[in-house]
This record gives structure tokens, sequence and C-alpha cells, in this order.
């Protein structure tokens, strides 16, 4: 089975990664105003959902997490060492695998759809694709390979 | 390490990430779909006893009480005020028991903010749980968890542990309704300064020896209030 080159698998990680920070941080600047990020044509779901008790883990935004895992999943697209390769599999599993559980939230608890939670969803998934790909196709090497044309 | 063994290594690290990231989504819903409730960790004191102190009286938004009683008192407080507290605690209950279950008087409550920020919106999910029938059981179940004057506790997950202890069933929809709320709050103290009141609690009450919603001097004991409400049947 041919891979993608694991130069382009980190260059699409890092843009989805850049993308997924932008995101985060345009929620966590809006709830730390005291407002919840402005949904599309006039849905209250954003409203609902950052008003919710779930937006809190022991008193941090979760947007702040997402953060933190975006910019080591940036981080991570810039090595191309084994630490990189398993370290950006372990945060993207783990962001990926919240996000599931954030969308069962939005759906089954709180009854409110935020269209900036699903995006980030959405870039998780995308994010948890490649390095999962990443793990698969270039765990073990100790020389970086060069790209496919 | 060979780059082999270490590749094979990895691999079984991760089947075991991803094993146990399953496991642990799966217990969150299911942890999430048992509870019932997310109040976070707010404990709520007097729920039972509330509920219990309001069962069959009937509600119709911020009215407690039934709409044909021939006296209105309209309270105007502030949910994070503590004499407000105080007066509904101490002062309104024998009121409640005797004269409002009784369908003479009424009680409606009407938000005055005047201490701090965070009374806007406690006022407006007083109002969006009123909207379901649970407007007094919120306003009771806030002041017996009522904390230090204006020190942030009134935050969205008190409110909404509050909501779901005061029995709003439907608390996606009160989560919905809160901000739509906020102007009536801010008619409802326009309506006091108007009044002429410049603290809380004040009391107007309107009956049929009354010309209208008369304001009166707040009732220092369930005495004075039952003076009041005399003079005005």
């Amino acid at each position: 089975m041919s891979y993608p080159g694991e130069g382009n698998l980190q260059r699409a990680t890092a843009f989805v990664a850049a993308l997924g920070v932008g995101v985060a941080a345009y929620i966590a600047v809006e709830a730390a105003g005291g407002d919840a990020p402005t949904c599309l044509a006039g849905s209250s779901g954003c409203a609902t959902v950052a008003k919710s008790s779930y937006s809190h883990v022991a008193g941090v935004n979760i947007a702040v997490f997402g953060i933190v895992g975006y910019a080591l999943l940036l981080a991570s697209a810039f090595f191309a060492n084994d630490l990189a390769r398993f370290g950006g599999f372990v945060v993207a599993l783990g962001g990926f695998g919240y996000s599931v559980f954030l969308t069962y939230l939005e759906i089954f608890k709180i009854e409110a759809i935020c269209q900036w939670c699903v995006a980030s969803a959405v870039l998780m998934t995308i994010l948890f694709l490649l390095q999962a790909t990443r793990l698969i196709a270039y765990a073990g090497n100790s020389e970086v390979l060069p790209d496919r044309a | 390490m060979t780059d082999a063994d270490r590749r094979t290594r990895m691999l079984q690290l991760a089947s075991g990430a991803v094993f146990l990231a399953v496991a642990v989504v799966l217990v969150l819903i299911v942890v999430a779909t048992s509870s019932g409730g997310d109040g976070g960790d707010t404990d709520l004191e007097g729920a039972a006893e509330v509920n219990r102190q309001l069962a069959g009286i009937p509600q119709r938004g911020m009215v407690l009480g039934d709409p044909g009683a021939p006296v209105e008192l309209v309270e105007f407080a502030d949910l994070q005020c503590p004499y407000c507290k105080a007066f509904t605690e101490e002062v309104l209950p024998p009121i409640i028991e005797n004269q409002v279950k009784n369908g003479q008087v009424k009680i409606a409550f009407h938000n005055f903010t005047i201490i701090g920020e965070q009374s806007l919106p406690a006022g407006a999910a007083a109002l969006a749980a009123g909207a379901q029938g649970r407007g007094w059981n919120f306003v009771e179940l806030f002041y017996r968890n009522q904390g230090a004057e204006d020190s942030g506790y009134a935050d969205d997950a008190f409110l909404e542990a509050l909501a779901r202890g005061a029995g709003v069933r439907d608390v996606a929809k009160w989560n919905r309704e809160r901000d739509e709320s906020t102007a009536e709050v801010e008619e409802t103290t326009a309506e006091a300064e108007q009044l002429g009141f410049t603290g809380t609690p004040s009391l107007a009450i309107r009956g049929p020896k009354t010309g209208g919603l008369e304001p009166i001097e707040t009732p220092g004991s369930t005495g004075d209030l039952e003076t009041a409400i005399e003079e005005a049947r």
C-alpha cells in the first residue's frame, strides 16, 4: 500500500493544526470576554453550548485545552522522528476522542449544535487520520524519506 | 533496537492507546447519560424543601398564586441581595402558606437589579424558569444557595444547577430563552425606578382598596405585611 510522503503529511498537519489553533482561540477569546462565539445564520446553538456547564472542565474553558492540543500537533509537524510521530498520534487520538464525546453531549445532552465546535471536531478528525497514517507508514524510520513525486 | 523492532513496539503502543481512548469515551458517555443532569459540582441546598413548600400552588410566569386572587403583592428584588433572601425566607413563608395557598393573595416577583453584573443574567434565568412554571422554585432555591454579595458565584454552572434543582423540565429550552429574558429584567428594573424605589427588596401592592399598584414600606415582619395586605383587601 502506498502512503503519501511524510513531508506532505507534515505540511497538511501544520495547515490543519494552524486552523484548529485559530478556531479554538476564537472560542476561548469570546468566552474570556463573556460572550459566546457567533453562530452563522443567527443560530443560538453557540450561545447555548457556551453557557452549558460542559463548556468548562475544572474551571477552565475547554477551548483552552483545544489550543494546547492543536499547538502540540502543530509542533509535531516540524519534526520527522518517532517522538513527533507517536506524540502527534496520541494527542490527535485524545483530541478526536474528546471531540466524539463533545458531539454526543451537544446532540443528546445540551440539545444544541455549536458550529465552531463542529468545525473543531472536523479538524481534529482530519488530524487524527493524518497522524494515524503518518504513524502507520513511517513509525520506526530513523531517516527522513524524500516525498514521492 | 532495530528500526523494525521500534516500529512494532510503537504500533503496539498505538493500538493500546486506541483501545484505551475508546474505553474512556464510552465511560464518559455512560456517566453523562446516567447522571441525568449536568449541574457540575455545585451542591444545592434546600431543593426538596422549596419544591415541597411550593407544591400545588399555581405559578404563571413569575406570579405565585391564583391569578384571580383579589390582592397582588409585587416584590422588586435582586437575587444577589441578602436582604431579599432574608425577606423571602423569614417574612414571606407564612403569607404563602396562609394567604397564597387559599387564593387570597398572589405574589409577583419582579427583578430590580442593583447589586452587580451577575444580577441581570440571574434574573433572566429566573424568568426563563418562570416560562416553564418553575420561576418561584428557582428564586427560592437561589436564595437558599446565595453566596457572598457579587462575589462571582452566580455563574452559568450555578444557574444551570439551580434550574435543574428547581425542576425546570426542558433545560435546553431554558438555556435558549435566558438571553431573550434580559430585556424583561431591564423593564422591571426601570419600573421599580419609576415607582421611586432605591433599594431591595421593595414592595408594591394592588387590591380592591388601592388605587392601582401602590408602593408600600418594606415590611420588617410577617405581621407588618399582613397589615398591608388587610388594608389593600
